[in-house]
């Protein structure tokens, strides 16, 4: 059973934001809807939630409706998901599609309603995580493209980016490094340290190998989150500003 | 999508565990159903059929696939003779077709004997006539099945697709 055009349709012409990747939902035409879909990406402790509390606020106080949605976070999934890693039973292949899952349920009952609606969707990684993950555990590259074929894209994409000895640094002073943030499953070895590097990194330059493919914006994760801030905020409203007036935002200036 | 892609991974997890291990010790696994039933359903529901086709192209081809046959009537008859209660979403009624269960699931099912109707052919199905007897069926099971068929273990799998 082997794909007969395993690739996201995107991938050999233009990807058009707001538009499905790949085959799409059928039953969930999308075209004309009016909001719009920004997803801020980024490995682990990169910052991307203080970002997005950030940018919310900005957006809200000039008057856009703002939704937020965040990997594995659907009512549907999380407490299958939280399970299975806590089980010993997860395949690689059975994550990529509870992760999947997850999203689809997002996707159809969060993201989609709300654009529908107007929102501005901030989505607190996207289906590129997913696919540096899994890109990483071996999973074939095509399949999953395919796979998020029913994705939409984004008509921003922010890419946190950060190299690994800063983000060490990052993480051993928040919080410590977590079992599957250090790729533990892939069992390059005992030491939590050294495998957390190794995955890392290798899952750093999954992100930067789906950079031009996906249209990411890059900012420089080790700078600032004031700075940080000032950037995506300057990309955001220079994005939506020409879209959208609202009120308060022509009243502002 | 949702749908479609909870009883992919429930099928991902029983290839890796049930279907694959025991065909690599030479076994015969007998599925009951298989992708097949995806490919059906999950287009019935509106799912892209080239991207459920996609999405399990991780399944092993099955050496034989038998598709047992019978008219939509027949198969409601039989279900209301065992059972007083149809499934929710064997019914089809998340579609919201009909609100009576027995013509939700005439309607749902009948789609769903439609799309297996050209599985048939894209993926070169067995048809077996399961309005027959048992005894007839099973005679031809058998003669389909003796090809494959030379002093192996068996391995029953079952469940959702």
């Amino acid at each position: 059973m082997a794909p007969s055009d395993p690739r996201v349709e995107g991938a050999n012409g233009e990807i058009q934001a707001g538009r499905y990747y790949g085959r799409g939902i059928p039953y969930l035409p999308i075209e004309g809807h009016p909001g719009k879909l920004i997803a801020i990406e980024g490995t682990d402790g990169v910052g991307r939630t203080t970002q997005i509390q950030l940018l919310r606020e900005w957006l809200e106080v000039r008057g856009y409706g703002v939704a937020e949605t965040g990997w594995t976070r659907s009512p549907l999934m999380q407490p299958t998901i939280e399970l299975a890693k806590s089980s010993n039973t997860l395949n690689k292949l059975t994550f990529v599609l509870l992760y999947a899952t997850d999203f689809a349920d997002r996707l159809e009952k969060e993201i989609i309603p709300a654009l529908k609606a107007g929102f501005v969707v901030l989505s607190d990684r996207y289906i590129f995580s997913a696919l540096a993950r899994a890109g990483v555990r071996g999973i074939d590259r095509p399949w999953l493209r395919s796979l998020y074929g029913f994705a939409i894209a984004p008509h921003l994409v922010f890419y946190l980016k950060i190299d690994v000895e800063t983000l060490i640094g990052r993480v051993l002073e928040a919080r410590g490094m977590d079992f599957w943030e250090s790729g533990m499953d892939l069992k390059t070895g005992d030491d939590i340290y050294d495998s957390f590097r190794t995955y890392q990194n290798k899952l750093l330059r999954e992100y930067t190998s789906m950079a031009d493919e996906f249209h990411f914006r890059n900012l420089d994760a080790r700078r600032s989150v004031e700075h940080i801030q000032e950037e995506l905020r300057r990309q955001v409203a220079l994005f939506l500003e020409p879209a959208e007036k609202p009120a308060e935002a022509a009243l502002a200036r | 999508m949702t749908f479609s892609l909870l009883h992919a991974t429930d099928f991902a997890d029983r290839l890796l565990y049930k279907i694959i291990p025991p065909l690599k010790a030479g076994m015969i696994v007998l599925a009951d159903r298989y992708a097949y039933t995806a490919f059906a359903r999950d287009a019935t529901r509106g799912v892209d059929r080239q991207w459920v086709r996609e999405l399990y192209s991780f399944a092993v081809k099955p050496d034989l696939t038998m598709y047992f046959r019978v008219p939509i009537d027949i198969s409601l008859d039989r279900l209301m003779a065992r059972r007083v209660k149809l499934k929710f979403y064997e019914a089809g009624m998340d579609l919201g077709w009909s609100s009576n269960p027995a013509e939700s699931f005439r309607l749902f099912q009948g789609k769903v004997l439609n799309e297996y109707d050209r599985l048939v052919d894209e993926f070169g199905l067995e048809v077996i006539d399961a309005v027959g007897s048992i005894t007839d069926q099973q005679r031809v099971v058998r003669k389909l099945i003796s090809p494959y068929v030379n002093g192996t273990h068996t391995e029953i799998t079952g469940g959702t697709v």
